[in-house]
């Protein structure tokens, strides 16, 4: 579905990735994890043309039309409402008015904001809003899905929630999925397999590991799962470089 | 009775009208020099009189219509050259110097120049107000689309919006939005610029008229007029800030 091939992003000096190459396959979720300033983000907006690298490219097996960003802010326009910004991109793709709408209020209703369509972003709580923006997204019906660490901003309990209702689309409409994070027990809980980013300037993928919990998944039983601590020693000693001191067995 | 306290528009309303009787008390007990202080209760007589006698409404209207000519046109010519600057770099540099001058400068001191190049009539007020207000307006349309959150625009632009979509969806309502919280300030510049070119040279208007009480030593004609002017730019002020209010309905809801 997604291929990226010796990838090498900068801002003028030296370069912050270097040779970065990952896959993600179609029905699969994957995770890039890295520390706070390595470059993740620029990785997903090199794939959707907001920016250029400065060598390596992109392979993409759909059109751009069809890959959804989810960004890490919930963008809205602040002058829309929920409806009208979900259905923004489908105006924009053509789709007559009352045609657009009545597809924005199907999506309001499936993220559970049936009553909501009417108010304006700054009316909705930051877990409605974040609800808004993957509604606007999947609205568009992507085969692709890059996710900026979108649900940073919430609190545990609504990011907990937020995060099942996309696992359970994601799993059931089999869309293919890169996730940029750098929360460790999201970035297992969520995909089929982890790439981890080694820090910055010139960050490379360090390691690859593939996540053994079969679907569909809840993502607090997830974290249950005998696999989960192993695998999240791993991801610590890659990311820190050195072995955790810490036994992570739940 | 605590609760019709509680709203901030009665309170203001008592304190002025508790000034206003302050200021009557001190006349009448001979405090204020009626010839500097005229009491409220004279100001209203000359007040009245000056509607009695039908006299101001030519005034009025001269005011009135070099200030919405010049609010207009400077809204229209400030929201345009902030547009073409914003989207032209190269009119961005030529346009920025001239208009940090004139920001920079106390842009009533064009009022003479004006009076020379179009007469005493209209225009020249209108051109004072004009530039007031488009200088205002340049600088909020400029800023506006300079500072518009880049994020909405990467969000648009990942929806598949091109430029027409993006100044469609996000840099006209962000504009819109930026000169809407200075339509007041502009609303009280094309007034400026209306009086005082009417105050500088003029056959009509009510800045000709404030001239005409300075130059006979009329106290109680001057705090008239400012009075009236206080008064009608109020209305207008509310007028603007229910527009705001309606037009960024998503700002206050």
């Amino acid at each position: 579905m997604l291929r990226v091939r010796g990838l090498t992003v900068g801002y003028g000096g030296e370069p912050v990735l270097e040779g970065i190459d990952l896959e993600v396959e179609a029905g699969k979720f994957a995770a890039l994890l890295g520390p706070s300033g390595s470059g993740k983000t620029s990785v997903l907006r090199c794939v959707t043309g907001l920016m250029r690298p400065q060598s390596g490219r992109v392979e993409l097996d759909v059109p751009p039309t069809e890959v959804g960003f989810l960004f890490q802010d919930d963008a809205l326009l602040p002058w829309r409402t929920a409806r009208q910004n979900v259905a923004l991109g489908l105006r924009i793709r053509g789709a007559p008015r009352r045609a657009a709408d009545e597809k924005a209020d199907h999506w309001l209703a499936l993220m559970g904001l049936e009553d909501f369509g009417g108010r304006f972003p700054r009316q909705l709580s930051g877990g409605q809003r974040k609800r808004v923006a993957i509604a606007q997204v999947l609205a568009l019906e992507p085969k692709l899905l890059l996710m900026d660490e979108p649900f940073a901003a919430l609190d545990a309990i609504v990011r907990t929630r937020v995060t099942q209702e996309l696992l359970g689309w994601v799993e059931r409409e089999h869309l293919s999925v890169l996730l940029v994070t750098h929360d460790l027990e999201e970035a297992i809980s969520a995909s089929d397999f982890v790439y981890v980013l080694s820090q910055g300037p010139r960050a490379r993928i360090r390691a690859r590991h593939e996540v053994h919990i079969a679907r569909p998944r809840n993502v607090l039983e997830s974290r249950r799962h005998p696999t989960f601590g192993p695998l999240l020693r791993r991801l610590w000693d890659d990311l820190s470089g050195e072995p955790a001191s810490v036994d992570y067995a739940l | 009775m605590k609760r019709w306290l509680d709203r901030v528009a009665v309170r203001r309303s008592l304190a002025l009208l508790a000034l206003v009787i302050v200021w009557e008390a001190l006349s009448r007990l001979g405090i204020l020099n009626p010839f500097y202080v005229p009491a409220p209760s004279a100001v209203a007589k000359v007040l009245g009189a000056l509607f009695a006698d039908g006299q101001i409404w030519q005034h009025l209207d001269a005011t009135f219509t070099a200030a919405l000519a010049g609010l207009t046109a400077g809204l229209a010519l400030g929201i345009a050259l902030g547009f073409a600057a914003a989207l032209t770099p190269l009119l961005a540099e030529l346009l920025e110097p001239v208009m940090i001058l004139l920001n920079a400068i106390p842009r009533v001191i064009l009022a003479p120049l004006f009076v020379i190049w179009l007469g005493i009539e209209l225009a020249s007020k209108i051109a004072l107000a004009l530039v007031l207000v488009a200088v205002l307006v340049f600088f909020a349309v400029y800023s506006g689309i300079k500072e518009v959150d880049q994020r909405l625009v990467e969000r648009v632009r990942t929806l598949g919006g091109g430029r027409r979509v993006l100044i469609r969806e996000v840099y006209v309502p962000s504009v819109s939005a930026w000169v809407l919280g200075n339509l007041k300030v502009a609303v009280g510049f094309a007034f400026t610029g209306a009086v005082v070119g009417e105050f500088v040279a003029s056959s009509r208007g009510l800045g000709y008229l404030l001239q005409f009480a300075q130059s006979t030593y009329n106290a109680s004609l001057t705090i008239a007029l400012i009075v009236l002017i206080m008064g009608f730019v109020l209305i207008l002020f509310a007028a603007a800030e229910r527009l705001e209010r309606r037009l960024l309905r998503w700002r206050y809801a």
